[in-house]
């Protein structure tokens, strides 16, 4: 086994040990059954993390712009977490990563800095065909157990968790602005232009990552917003999907059948 | 006053000079909805049930329109009993307006006592929110257009209020589909809906084809007169030193009746013959002073309309789980 | 069994239709907040929805009640049934007014401050498609679901059950708050205004019951505690829909048994310790 030039020799042990057939995971029974159906069988729970300083970057009060150096630093925080969970799921020999959650913790020890923590369970086919993406990487996925094998029945199959971010600063508004439309509601179409920018470039980033996977699509898009420590005009937006492609087949899943529930 | 799609948009335009970004999406908007691979907020049940029924997606679309929103406190604009409709006025035709008098005798015991109250809707708060929300929903649809879908499905509306910057924030988004080996829809503008996967699929199986989502905002100002205003703060009667016993507050109560029967309104007139289907309702009351109030209360859902017969389904199988 | 349905031809057909004029349309708008679900379980017993509706009632309560005395405060209790007799009448009326059988799902928000009680319900006016108008308009706060359950059972809504109750907790004399600051103790005094406060809750609900002439109170909900503005006042407020066994006997739903396999999905969640 080769030691991947990144992880921690503590990892590499944990590993060695799931080599030997056994599998944990944090999948719950259900989507245990679910990922078996779906053809896959459990190898162990992967992870990846990183503790990153953001830098600082001097924002001007009247001026919507993006702030690329925190938009650096998220983005590469999260990318550094991802690639060291995909090294541990190589390791293994799995095929793909799936249930991937995403996570920022801030330390009280560290003003400006913040772990980015990447975990999921990796999984690897029955039937030994790859279903490793176009790069040769195991797959990852946000996908549940119940998503994993739902995607499976409709063709598609995961490729990547894919991402993109932009760090925006939202102008303050001078006194001069405000007084002039005093008591009327109006559009600000400054303001407007700025936010639609600020997402539309952290998607455009998530599709740019797709489209280097050579997918299909990106499924379950979510767009999120945070401030995180920067107060209130400095916002993150974040963008994440899963990107599929559609690969040979067609929808195989059931009608489903009208039940009511008579449990509480 | 009401917002729904597809919006005139010769009414919303307030400022003609202003270069917002309608019918002009920012270059980002278009590098990546002409890029080869689609984005969809679907859930994956969602997105399998879409397939399921032959749409395909083509993208994720959405649309922003930011607004100033001022203020429309007491004292801020118009003093007591100048209303907008002019001194103690009746409103025009058309806006809902009611005005209560004091019934002791028309006699001022103090220049406290207030002798005139008033219910009126604000006309003007309805059109600014109609404008900010059609605004973002067209351009929306416009990014819909721009793909050449037929329909937008599982769309999601924000209405986020920046406190600190004074702005109002209205997001639309959703998902453009393509229905497979079906025309384009009239005038070659995307339906809309706010139901996803199954619950499309099963509105569609029911015979209802969706046709825009639908909303719209009624907002109606309180200012209370002497009876109400002891009933609400429990002050002392003047008139033989009692309180006043347990009894209704009919300006208060005529007034949340009012803005709510008023959205209602607003909708219905947005929907010809049609249904308005999974209607949501949310009424904020914020309470100035004394009785005063300001009640809003936003009505969304979709609009829907029957393109087969009525064909009940079969009665569910009733479950209990084993687990 | 009819033949399964072909969704993709349903979707066209469909996307099609919308350039011709629309199929037997109703004579005006239809409104609803049924979810498709909803919808779809009402139409499984030939129902359906007819307008969206509301009741809402702002009633006074006099100065100076929470503060001293003993037993239940009257005026209290009686403007908090007066808010909500008042609302539930409003919808019944607007739900007759729309010709509608009943109103379902309805939701209830209640504020209770010191100096007034604010209740609003919403609802959604229902009907037996082509059916006659009825003498007289239900208000139940069950669920479309429940209601089509209800239905098939044999049994039938009349109305909303409700009672609200407020009581004093009486103040312990500084004596005795000296004498057991250090022992295990009941609170006789607060256990007895709990019991009191709950008893004549109930007791209202099921009077407002007994007068529709219902047989039972189902999906009864309670709320209680002591008032945020008046710590010595105690609140209880009891909720339920009065049914009534409309069929000639119950009628047995004999569920299936299934093993279903989900779970709640996991989230995504980025938590930011600020």
């Amino acid at each position: 086994m080769t030691q991947p030039q990144d992880l921690p020799k503590e990892a590499g042990h944990r590993l060695e040990e799931l080599e030997h057939g056994l599998f944990t995971s944090d999948l719950s029974v259900n989507e245990f059954l679910l990922i078996k159906e779906a053809g896959f069988h459990p190898l162990g729970f992967v992870m990846g993390s990183s503790i990153y300083h953001t830098g600082i970057q001097a924002r001007r009060w009247s001026k919507s712009q993006e702030l690329t150096k925190l938009t650096e630093a998220m983005y590469n925080a999260r990318e550094l977490a991802m690639t060291r969970m995909e090294e541990e799921a190589d390791q293994l020999g799995a095929d793909g990563v799936v249930g991937v959650r995403l996570d920022v913790n801030y330390y009280e020890w560290g003003r400006d800095a913040a772990e980015f923590i990447a975990v999921g369970t990796a999984v690897k086919a029955e039937d030994g065909t790859s279903h490793r993406n176009k790069l040769g990487k195991p797959f990852t996925s946000d996908l549940s157990g119940q998503d994993f094998w739902t995607i499976m029945q409709t063709g598609y199959v995961p490729q990547g968790l894919v991402m993109g971010t932009c760090v925006f600063h939202i102008a303050h508004r001078g006194i001069g602005q405000t007084l002039g439309t005093v008591g009327q509601n109006v559009e600000l179409p400054n303001f407007t232009q700025a936010l639609y920018e600020a997402r539309e470039l952290a998607m455009t980033r998530m599709q740019d990552e797709a489209n280097t996977l050579e997918a299909t699509g990106i499924v379950g898009v979510r767009l999120e917003e945070k401030s995180h420590q920067w107060g209130s005009h400095t916002i993150e937006f974040l963008s994440l999907g899963t990107a599929v492609t559609k690969s040979a087949g067609d929808v195989t899943l059931p009608k489903p059948i009208t039940v009511i529930s008579l449990d509480n | 006053m009401v917002a729904s799609g597809p919006p005139d948009t010769g009414d919303v335009d307030p400022d003609p000079g202003a270069t917002g970004p309608q019918g002009d999406l920012p270059e980002a908007a278009g590098r990546r909805l002409a890029s080869g691979s689609f984005s969809s907020g679907l859930t994956v049940p969602d997105f399998a049930a879409c397939l399921q029924m032959g749409l395909r997606p083509v993208g994720l679309v959405q649309g922003f329109c930011v607004m100033q929103w001022g203020w429309y406190g007491a004292g801020s604009q118009y003093m007591r009993g100048m209303t907008p409709f002019g001194f103690g006025g009746d409103a025009p035709r058309g806006v809902y307006s009611e005005s209560y008098s004091c019934p002791h005798g028309g006699f001022a015991y103090s220049n406290e006592h207030r002798i005139w109250g008033q219910n009126y809707q604000q006309p003007w708060v309805e059109a600014a929110w109609a404008q900010g929300f059609g605004s973002a929903y067209s351009r929306m649809v416009e990014e819909a257009g721009a793909v050449g879908a037929h329909g937008v499905i599982g769309v999601v509306d924000t209405t986020r209020h920046l406190a600190d910057m004074n702005v109002t924030e209205f997001h639309i988004l959703g998902t453009a589909v393509v229905v497979e080996g079906a025309a384009a829809p009239p005038g070659a503008t995307p339906w809309t809906t706010y139901l996803a996967g199954q619950r499309l699929a099963k509105l569609v199986e029911a015979g209802y084809m969706p046709m825009s989502v639908v909303a719209a905002l009624a907002s109606v100002r309180v200012w209370a007169y002497c009876v109400t205003e002891m009933l609400m703060e429990g002050t002392l009667s003047r008139f033989g030193g009692n309180y006043l016993p347990v009894s209704e507050v009919e300006q208060l109560s005529r007034a949340h009746m009012a803005a709510r029967s008023l959205a209602r309104e607003h909708v219905r007139s947005q929907l010809g013959n049609d249904t308005l289907q999974g209607a949501l309702i949310v009424a904020n009351t914020q309470s100035l002073a004394q009785g005063d109030e300001v009640i809003e209360c936003a009505l969304r859902g979709t609009r829907v309309r029957r393109f087969k017969d009525f064909d009940p389904m079969d009665a569910p199988r009733p479950t209990v789980r084993l687990s | 069994m009819t033949e399964p349905i072909d969704l993709r031809a349903e979707m066209r057909l469909a996307a099609d239709s919308l350039g011709k004029p629309a199929h037997d349309p109703p004579s005006r708008a239809v409104t609803s907040d049924l979810s498709v679900d909803e919808g779809l379980l009402l139409h499984s017993i030939g129902w359906e929805a007819v307008d969206v509706v509301f009741g809402a009632s702002v009633v006074s309560i006099p100065p100076m009640v929470w503060t001293w005395g003993s037993g239940e405060i009257a005026p209290a209790s009686d403007a908090h049934n007066q808010a909500v007799r008042g609302a539930a009448k409003t919808l019944g009326e607007q739900c007759s007014h729309v010709r509608g059988h009943g109103v379902v799902g309805v939701r209830v928000e209640v504020d209770v401050q010191r100096h007034h009680v604010d209740v609003e319900l919403t609802g959604t006016a229902v009907r037996p498609v082509r059916g006659k108008d009825p003498n007289r308009a239900f208000v139940s706060d069950l669920s479309a679901r429940d209601f089509t359950l209800l239905h098939n059972a044999g049994w039938a809504p009349i109305g909303l059950a409700f009672g609200a109750s407020f009581v004093y907790a009486p103040r312990r004399s500084m004596g005795t708050t000296m004498r057991q600051s250090s022992q295990n103790v009941e609170l006789t005094n607060f256990t007895e205004a709990m019991y009191a406060a709950r008893e004549a809750g109930m007791e209202h609900m099921q009077r407002s019951a007994l007068d529709m002439g219902a047989q039972g109170i189902v999906a009864v909900r309670v709320s209680e505690g002591p008032m945020w503005f008046a710590n010595h006042a105690i609140g209880f407020t009891a909720w339920g829909t009065a049914v009534r066994l409309e069929a000639e006997s119950h009628q047995y739903l004999r569920p299936e048994v299934i093993l279903p396999l989900d779970d709640a999905v996991v989230e995504f969640e980025a938590q930011s310790l600020r």
